[in-house]
């Protein structure tokens, strides 16, 4: 069925309709809250707050974008302010020195990429953490990520290009894998 | 070193960041369910603190000593010309506008800044101290003379309910209590009707809007 039928039937209050545009969206939706969570427990709480808004504010949704992007954009800001919410920023939020002080460190006796990837995005500020798991991760593109942070595509671009940066500088120790 | 490989290399890596379970449909739109079920059951009631409710009470009862004192006043000694008598209350009347001009706007200033805040999740423990010190104007304000406004009024009301909510929000905020009052804002339109009542510009208070 046609999603715009769906959400004119889930605006209508029908139940059976608004289980159908949430069995379409939600594996991307808990897939985007549990990527930013990094915790099962606050990934099913976005979700559910997602969905929550969503069928609350649907009569809102215009169509201008696709309803997963907005559906997208409800997540995002969910998890923004979830995760702010639990203070988890403050481990984040220590950006570049955190960064920096991962790449001037010397390489340890068990290397292991994908963990100091792992630390180097967590350690990421917020808004290129954000663009890089949606991009990089995710695979959103930059229209997709604009519309749902609210910002420029332009900026979008920018900020992953710095994030990419940051993330270079702190794996600087593993350049023999991708120096060819 | 190579940005392509770089790229390459990042990409395939990160799809260990952070990787995520199966979705748990069923558990999650049970507790969607469920929430919804619960939100459309629970009355939206402001209850206001005991020494809210004492404070307020006092402001109305000293109000209401004011108004009958003035009521009861006696009538001066010499006939006063009618003409006299007419500016006296005009210029009461434009008190009271004055007043309640100044609060309307110090409320549109707080209300404005607090959607903007709420939107973007980081309120000022300021907005709830404000909210307080508004809150007991818009009390007195309701019982003054500006009350008789039927439009006023209404206003007046809707604004000391948001006020309430927003004086009575806890110091660890739950966003979902942010954006109830949020909504209500949007619901009752109080922004657009106090911009419309106290509308800006330098045009005397008393012929603008519901003043």
């Amino acid at each position: 069925m046609d999603e715009r039928d769906l959400i004119a039937r889930a605006r209508a209050g029908e139940p059976a309709a608004e289980r159908a545009l949430y069995d379409a969206h939600v594996d991307r939706v808990y897939r985007l809250a549990y990527r930013l969570a990094g915790d099962d427990d606050l990934a099913r709480d976005f979700t559910q707050e997602t969905f929550i808004r969503a069928f609350q504010r649907l009569d809102t949704f215009r169509g201008d974008s696709r309803l997963a992007t907005w559906l997208h954009a409800i997540t995002t800001t969910v998890a923004l302010n979830g995760l702010r919410k639990v203070k988890r920023f403050r481990t984040r939020e220590t950006a570049l020195e955190a960064a920096d002080g991962v790449a001037a460190s010397k390489r340890t006796a068990e290397p292991d990429l994908k963990t100091r990837l792992r630390d180097a995005i967590d350690a990421l500020p917020e808004k290129y953490r954000m663009v890089v798991v949606m991009h990089d991760v995710e695979g959103y593109t930059h229209e997709e990520i604009a519309t749902a942070l609210e910002v420029e595509v332009g900026t979008s671009k920018a900020q992953l290009s710095r994030a990419r940066a940051k993330l270079r500088a702190a794996l600087a120790d593993f350049a023999g894998e991708w120096v060819s | 070193m190579s940005d392509d490989r770089f790229e390459l290399l990042l990409r395939e890596a990160a799809q260990d960041y952070h990787r995520p379970p199966a979705t748990p449909r069923e558990e999650l739109w049970a507790r969607i369910e469920a929430e919804r079920r619960r939100q459309r059951a629970a009355p939206r009631v402001v209850a206001l603190r005991p020494a809210w409710r004492w404070g307020l009470g006092m402001a109305a009862v000293l109000l209401l000593g004011i108004a009958i004192g003035r009521w009861i006043r006696p009538a001066p000694q010499t006939a006063a010309p009618a003409q006299a008598s007419s500016a006296a209350g005009a210029r009461s009347d434009l008190g009271y506008r004055l007043a309640a001009a100044q609060y309307l706007t110090r409320t549109e200033t707080l209300l404005t800044g607090f959607r903007a805040d709420a939107r973007a999740g980081q309120l000022d423990s300021q907005f709830v101290a404000q909210a307080r010190d508004l809150l007991s104007s818009t009390r007195l304000l309701l019982d003054s003379p500006a009350g008789r406004d039927a439009r006023l009024k209404s206003l007046l009301e809707d604004l000391e309910l948001v006020l309430a909510q927003i004086a009575l929000l806890p110091a660890v905020r739950d966003s979902a209590d942010v954006e109830l009052i949020t909504q209500g804002m949007d619901q009752s339109s109080v922004l657009t009707r106090l911009r419309t009542a106290n509308p800006a510009g330098r045009a005397p208070v008393g012929v603008q809007g519901a003043l």
